[in-house]
């Protein structure tokens, strides 16, 4: 079965026009660069000639030269346009090429189409609209991507970590879909609140998290009692090999400070300290310990597997 | 100046049949019946050591002097029941025979082993007698195939390791391939080439350029590669390449570089110029190892480069093909011993 869309994939900063850089999100295996003029290109990570990774190559002006035998491909179209050593009259033939994937960059992110169709307009973190500076990042978790999607619903507090704030488990409603997410609130409070969480009328603070019926575009925002974004983060979301997921994000911190914010957390923000973590390594145990809620809702609506099965160019 | 492709190639071995060609899956090849040269003569002593010829253990120690290959640890053995398999023909015990440096051992049915199917190997002395520098001890991150693929493959050398060996521009660059139905012979010859710089920088070559004839000949039953390079100005560096299958995803490679007759330092330097070739190829064939172990629907491209590799691919699929029909006897074609210092190119 296949499910196009786009795919966030990597940081626009991360990619550049000299060094390749190699990804891995939804099965699929790719390298992003830029040419000298800023353009990104996303090539399956393979040179046709001898599967070797073309990440393990070099940017230059014709494409991506493969580290191996030389052989070069135009980052459009993905044809080979040079091969060391042939005669400069003799052409390469026009199907010597590699899988060459759609590109479009937007709200801070290298966006690659996977699977069949046409590529939409429409970018899966276009509602992501950073304000002043933003926090970002990129790692792997040791997790698979089903599994990460379900515990960014079940226990957000797993994966990521707002500075002086803890989440409850204590779900604001049931799951709904918006936009083409799965959305779920659930209540936090400040870490410098002298009483438990339990005894809390109502929660100064929501963590309202969003998690793609397709794709792998997480939404996570931190709001006020009254509903106030107080800070956005966009995660880019894949399945890597092994059972591992690929993660880069980005978030900012709004204007608005809730008045009974703590000092530490005003502080903190004034100083540009990152207001959020997002995990590198999980503790294992804690995932485990997840009881199974929103997440149902997730696993009925998400396809069982999305599996590209060619490039469109 | 760019290289001329292998335009003239000289066709010993006859036309094949044509057929509709599948994936080239070189992990799975577990010929038979042949010699393998598991250990340098120098590393064997009474104390065993263990290689490994594809899942098979083969201990080896030396009793008397005499070297004896055996599928059982002779001292860890003592007592237990062992289960000897039909490689040893039920005796425990493989073929082996020491020549040219080299313990070799038989891989396959022991009745068909046969001495004078080891390989001739014109520039090492029979009795091994050889100066330990010229001996080193290399491992490839891929399994025996792709790294004898790796070997035979002319333009990644040109580039991939052209700060060692030199970039690919010259006058002329003619290759030839020749094959029997055991062995494939590629023979390369350039005129007018860059210096390689370990030859400007270490052996004292000071011309710009130089000519070079290099002979590659291989046994695809034991990936055995012996390759005679004649550098003119400069030297003859013949070595010996073979790559023991330890496995599906690595090999080992028990390397001699005969620099006995070249000027030192060149001749100490030179066999020790795997320590910085083998990472650079290594980088290369680890990421490429796992892509090949199974057939693809997506067959690889190749220029017009690549001929000695994609007859090295041909030639061991037809062998492979006969092997899985039962057919472990060498062609008429093949004589694995036969002597091959003209084919070297060592008489001119």
């Amino acid at each position: 079965m296949t499910t196009p869309g786009w795919w966030a994939m990597a940081l626009c900063e991360a990619v550049n026009d000299k060094t390749p850089l190699a990804v891995a999100f939804a099965g699929e295996e790719l390298v992003l660069f830029r040419n000298a003029e800023g353009q990104a290109f996303a090539l399956e990570d393979r040179c046709p000639h001898r599967r070797v990774p073309l990440a393990l190559g070099r940017v230059v002006a014709a494409g991506l030269q493969c580290g191996y035998h030389g052989w070069t491909f135009d980052g459009a179209s993905g044809r080979c346009t040079q091969i060391p050593n042939l005669r400069t009259n003799e052409p390469v033939p026009p199907r010597y090429a590699a899988r060459a994937f759609p590109v479009s960059e937007g709200n801070g992110f290298v966006h690659v189409w996977l699977g069949e169709g046409v590529p939409d307009i429409d970018l899966p973190t276009d509602d992501y609209r950073p304000v002043g500076q933003q926090f970002t990042g990129s790692t792997i978790v040791n997790m698979s991507h089903e599994q990460y999607l379900a515990a960014m619903l079940d226990g957000p507090e797993c994966l990521l970590n707002f500075a002086h704030v803890r989440m409850t488990d204590f779900f604001l409603g049931d799951v709904r879909k918006e936009h083409g997410r799965l959305v779920l609130e659930r209540g936090a409070v400040w870490t410098t609140q002298i009483l438990p969480s339990n005894f809390v009328v109502d929660y100064p603070l929501i963590v309202r998290t969003e998690v793609p019926v397709q794709g792998g575009s997480i939404r996570v925002d931190l709001l006020s009692e009254d509903e106030t974004p107080l800070i956005s983060l966009a995660i880019a979301s894949g399945a890597n090999r092994r059972g591992t997921t690929s993660l880069c994000w980005r978030g900012f911190v709004h204007a608005e400070v809730p008045a009974k914010a703590p000092l530490r957390w005003r502080t903190a923000r004034v100083w540009h300290k990152a207001p959020f973590t997002v995990n590198s390594l999980i503790d294992g145990s804690a995932v485990a310990a997840l009881l199974e809620a929103p997440s149902r809702d997730l696993h009925a609506a998400r396809p069982p597997r999305l599996i590209p099965v060619s490039a469109v160019v | 100046m760019h290289a001329v492709p292998s335009t003239n190639e000289t066709t010993t071995g006859e036309a094949p049949a044509r057929k509709l060609r599948g994936d080239w899956t070189p992990i799975n090849y577990d010929l038979r019946d042949t010699w393998f040269p598991v250990s340098h003569s120098r590393d064997l002593c009474a104390r065993p050591i263990r290689r490994i010829i594809h899942a098979q253990p083969y201990y080896l120690w030396r009793e008397n002097g005499l070297p004896i290959a055996a599928e059982f640890h002779p001292q860890r053995s003592k007592g237990e029941a062992l289960h000897l398999s039909e490689f040893t023909g039920g005796s425990g015990f493989y073929p082996v025979v020491e020549r040219y440096g080299y313990i070799w051992a038989w891989y396959g049915n022991p009745d068909a082993a046969d001495p004078l199917q080891l390989p001739h190997i014109p520039f090492l002395p029979e009795d091994g007698n050889i100066p330990g520098y010229t001996q080193r001890t290399v491992r490839f991150d891929a399994t025996s195939a792709l790294s004898v693929e790796n070997l035979i493959d002319l333009t990644h050398a040109d580039f991939l390791h052209a700060n060692t060996i030199g970039d690919g521009i010259s006058e002329s660059d003619v290759v030839e391939v020749e094959w029997t139905s055991e062995t494939v012979t590629r023979t390369r010859t350039v005129a007018q080439k860059s210096v390689a710089p370990i030859m400007r920088w270490v052996g004292g070559v000071r011309a710009k350029y130089q000519d070079f004839r290099a002979v590659l000949h291989i046994h695809l039953r034991s990936n055995v590669c012996i390759s005679y390079p004649r550098f003119r100005p400069g030297y003859d560096v013949p070595n010996l390449q073979p790559f023991l299958p330890v496995g599906k995803h690595r090999s080992r490679c028990d390397v001699t570089f005969n620099t006995t007759a070249a000027p030192a330092p060149f001749r100490y330097v030179m066999p020790r110029i795997n320590y910085i070739i083998q990472p650079q190829d290594n980088s290369v064939v680890r990421p490429q190892n796992q892509r090949y172990f199974e057939a693809d629907e997506r067959l690889d491209m190749h220029s017009r480069f690549d001929k000695p590799g994609t007859r090295y691919r041909y030639q061991m699929e037809q062998l492979a093909e006969r092997q899985a029909a039962g057919q472990f006897a060498y062609g008429s074609d093949a004589e694995p011993g036969r002597d091959i210092s003209g084919l070297l190119g060592m008489n001119d």
